[in-house]
Order: structure tokens, then sequence, then C-alpha cells
């Protein structure tokens, strides 16, 4: 497999069709952060279109070999924030018509159905900076370190925003057990 | 549903990271508006060049530097504040109250808004089974409420503020601004 | 009965006197269909007994319709809506009786909160626009988490200066602070004193 930082050489040197590739290759694994951390896949596609042409206009400051993955990762980062702060002045709903439902949940069991909704909605009750935190440091394996990197937030702070997020989403799913 | 003895969370991080299939035509998106720029790299990339490796080129600056359209976001953080309490996208005042039940036959809204009335507001379920919604027009004011499940169980909404309560069933309450 | 629980009926029945015979008798319909005969007579007088103390009964209607739907039992909703309107009351000794009925239900939830009736009379002094949506961000603070004397001293704090907008954004600040981790009173002070900086004209001194 041709590496990024081979592709990116390519892709500034004027190989303009040669971006389609990085875009095939991260656009699953970077839109299952913009899901998850908008709660709603059509925005997730806007913010994950918006992060790779920028990411394409900026290629020029991408000089490291090997860091295009989490730079292109950074960049949809802010694109998520600033997302979520239109979403929260639109003051979306969190329910999702039928068929937006249909497409996010995965094609198992009604169980495993069931649990996606129940788990997007908990994921939706957090405060963003909990949630980003969250999916960061649990769903991109990522170390406190880069997520300070990307974020620009200190560690300790993320931390404790990993904390808390764990402390709600038991809260909120441990009442749902009750019923 | 679940097993009392798995972490909660264990399960909720399983199933984030469960592979998410975008729409392959988001390709196609990206590579089109690529494309409507796509002149524009060669130059921003010589550019970059220019400004970090200084030759003796006959270019304006100026031009050069229009292109290179680095756009700085000064990003402020808004956390939402819990979307329940809604408006202007249904119309005004209007709340969305929503709570996972799943394995429920019926969940209904009650509250002072509808008397506390037990059938007044029944709420409809998602597709899955496990999300219940209703949206209520409300005029702004303090409502106390709760949530019935199957007709006899009272359940507090666990994203919203609880009340002291006189009649051991737990209430929530929203404010809707005026 | 004794005779000191006669005279002290007096007033009662002379103000029933005073009244057209249907506005004493007359029941909510609501309250007739769900409550067993016992309990409307109990909760009844003690709305009557609001009623003509000027006190907004809508809420006492909605605290008895609440036990009744949730199967409460006959004393327990009749020692509710007898607590609450005591606490319409109080809520209306501190805040005068010029107060408007969401005013005074504001203010009975802020009470239940825990908030003191000397905090209620202050919040009157300092604001002299409406005061609902005040109480009610009082009232939502303490149930956020907030101790009711912080979140008192919060609120009067704004009291002068802060328009509706400005009481409802401070609470989901302070709101989102507390879901942040801040702890509860750190963030109505933090909260408070920012939105003091940005207001013009408002008294950097907290009472």
């Amino acid at each position: 497999m041709t590496s990024d930082a081979e592709i990116v050489r390519r892709v500034r040197e004027g190989d303009t069709a040669a971006f389609a590739v990085l875009v095939a290759r991260y656009r699953d694994r970077l839109g299952r952060y913009a899901v998850h951390m908008l709660g709603d896949r059509s925005d997730a596609e806007e913010a994950l279109q918006d992060a790779f042409v920028r990411a394409y206009r900026s290629l020029a400051r991408c000089r490291e070999d090997g860091q295009f993955g989490p730079w292109l990762f950074g960049i949809l980062v802010n694109r998520c924030r600033t997302a979520g702060r239109r979403a929260a002045r639109r003051h979306r709903m969190f329910v999702r018509d039928e068929v937006s439902l249909e497409r996010a949940s995965a094609p198992e069991t009604s169980d495993r159905a069931e649990w996606d909704d129940t788990v997007r909605w908990a994921m939706e009750r957090l405060a963003p900076p909990l949630r980003e935190a969250f999916l960061l440091k649990h769903v991109e394996d990522m170390e406190y370190e880069e997520m300070s990197r990307l974020t620009g937030t200190g560690v300790s702070a993320l931390k404790m925003r990993v904390m808390r997020a764990r402390e709600q989403l038991r809260a909120l799913l441990t009442e749902v057990e009750r019923v | 549903m679940f097993d009392r003895d798995e972490d909660v969370l264990d399960r909720v991080i399983d199933q984030l990271r469960q592979p998410v299939e975008m729409d392959p035509t988001l390709d196609t998106a990206v590579m089109t508006r690529v494309a409507a720029g796509g002149e524009r790299l060669g130059r921003l990339a010589a550019v970059w060049d220019w400004a970090w490796r200084p030759r003796e080129i006959s270019v304006s600056p100026l031009a050069g530097l229009g292109l290179a359209a680095a756009v700085v976001g000064i990003v402020v953080w808004l956390a939402g504040r819990n979307p329940q309490v809604a408006s202007p996208a249904a119309g005004p005042n209007t709340v969305q109250f929503v709570v996972v039940a799943p394995g429920a036959a019926s969940v209904s809204l009650v509250g002072d808004f509808n008397d506390w009335d037990g059938g007044a507001t029944p709420m409809q379920a998602a597709k899955s089974g496990a999300l219940w919604s209703v949206t209520v027009p409300l005029t702004p004011g303090r409502y106390r409420y709760a949530f019935l499940v199957n007709g006899s169980r009272w359940l507090a909404d666990p994203a919203a503020p609880r009340v002291q309560d006189d009649y051991d069933a737990p209430s929530s309450v929203v404010t809707v601004g005026g | 009965m004794h005779c000191s629980r006669w005279l002290a009926m007096l007033p009662l029945a002379g103000a029933l006197l005073i009244l057209r015979p249907s506005t004493a008798a007359a029941q909510d319909p609501r309250l007739e269909r769900r409550l067993d005969p016992a309990t409307l007579e109990s909760v009844t007088a003690t709305i009557d007994s609001a009623r003509l103390q000027g006190l907004p009964v809508e809420a006492l209607v909605q605290r008895a319709l609440e036990g009744a739907a949730k199967h409460a039992a006959p004393a327990q909703i009749a020692a509710a809506v007898r607590r609450l309107a005591m606490e319409l009351a109080t809520a209306r000794q501190a805040l005068g009786s010029v107060s408007s009925p969401m005013e005074l239900e504001a203010a009975a939830g802020a009470l239940r909160a825990g908030v003191r009736p000397a905090d209620l009379t202050r919040l009157r002094h300092r604001r002299t626009q409406s005061l609902t949506v005040a109480l009610a961000t009082l009232a939502d603070l303490v149930a956020s988490g907030v101790p009711p004397d912080s979140a008192a001293a919060a609120v009067i704090a704004l009291a002068a200066s802060a328009g509706d907008d400005q009481m409802a954004d401070f609470r989901r600040a302070v709101e989102r602070d507390i879901a942040l981790g801040a702890p509860p009173a750190v963030a109505a002070a933090v909260r408070v004193d920012a939105a003091l900086r940005q207001t013009p004209g408002a008294s950097s001194r907290r009472p």
C-alpha cells in the first residue's frame, strides 16, 4: 500500500486525483468520530467533507512524513466543534427521522439496534467537551498527550472531562436499566 | 436486558467502536470540490515554498498570499444546553421530550401541562423500540413532569433537574423561556 | 369543638358569606373526576382558603392531580396541597402582595428547594422588573446542585442589572460548567463575576 506521505507528495506535485486515495482511506474511520460527536449522520458527512477539502487546500502545511492522519483528524475535530456550535444554536432535537435511524443503526439484531439508540441518546446528553474527550480517549485510543496537542486543552483538564463523561454515562444508563 | 455484572461503559465503548460506513459518494463530493479549486493547490505549494526557501523569482506576493486562504478560526466552544428545552426548530416554545425505555409497551409524558393525565400525551417509539419521544407546545413557565412507563412505573427524566417530590415517585422540572 | 376554634373560624365563615354561594361551593371538575370524596373535600377546602387569601390556585390543583396520578394516599395528597399553599403564602409574604401568580409559583419552587424567605425579599428589593425568570433561575440552580445560599447570592447579585435573557444565559452557563466538573457553588460564583463584568453599569460589589 502506498504510504500517506507518498500520496501527499504526489498531490503537492499536482496529481490532484491522488487525493481521492486518502479520502477513501480515511473516510470511514473519521466518519465514525464525526457521527458519534455530532449525533447526526448528515451533519457528520458535511463536517467530514469540509475537513477533507480544508486538508487538501492546506496540504502544503502538512510537512512531516507519516503525520497526515493525525493532522487530518485535528482538522476534523475542529470542524465538528463548529458544526456542534451551529447545531446548538438551531436547538436541534435528538430524535432523527426513521430513514436516518435506519441508516445509522448497525444492521444486526434488534437488541443491537436498541442499544445503538440508547448509546446515541446518552452521548447526546454529554456536554460537547466531555463527549469529545470521551471519544478521543476510548474510541480513538489516543494518549492524553496526543489529545492535548489536538485539542489545545491541558492533560489534567482532559482527564477530568473523561472521568466526568464516564460518570454521567453511567448515571444515565443505570436509570435506563431500572425500567 | 443488561448483564448486571458487566460494566455498562464497556458496552458503550464497544458500541461506539463498531465500524461506521459512510456514504461512498462522499468521495465524489470531496473530489468535485477539490477539482474546482485544483489549480490553486499548485500555486499554494509554490507560494509556501517561496515563503520558506526564498529564490529569485519575480512573482507578485500579494497575488500569491491572496490565494493562500488560510482560514484561522477562533473556535468558541459553546456546549449546548439540554436539548430538550427547545424552541425554534419546530416552532416557538415547542419542547421535545425524549427518554430511553427499552422493552416498554407504552410510555407517556405526564405533568403540570396536561393535568397529570397519564393518557393525554402518549409518546412515540422509534423503530428500534428503545427511544420514545413526543413534542408539545408549552407557554412560558416552569413545569413539573415525569414519564409513565407501562401505565404504572414513574420515571424521572435522567437528563433534567429533579424536584423534591411529595409522593414517593420521582419528578423533573422544565423551564420554558418567555 | 372548643370556643377558641369557633372564634378562629369566624373570619373564614364571614368570608364565605360574602362570597356567592356558587364560588365557595365550586369544585374544579378535574379534581371531582380524579379524587375520592374525602380527599376532594380536604383539598377543596385548602384551595378555597388559598383563593380567599388571593393566592394562585392552579398550582394547587396540579399538585393534587399529580398525587391522584401517582395513586398517592389521600392523606399524602391533602398534605402536599396544604404544604404548597403554605409555601405560596410564605412567598407572598416575602415578595409582597403585588406579586403576580407566576412570581408566587416560581417563588414557592425556590422555597421548596431551600431558599430562605429573606433572600426572596432581598431579590424583590433589588429587581424592579418581574421576578418570574429570576426566581425560576434560582430554583433551577438549586435543582442543579448549587447550594441555596450560593444560588440566592448569585441571582441577587445579578438582579439589578441582568435582563431575563441574561438570567437564562447565566443559568445555562452554570449548568454547563457543572456538567464539565466544576463544583456547583464555584461555578455559580465564577459565572456571576463574569456576568457582572460584562454588564454595563453593573455594580461589582456583591451583597
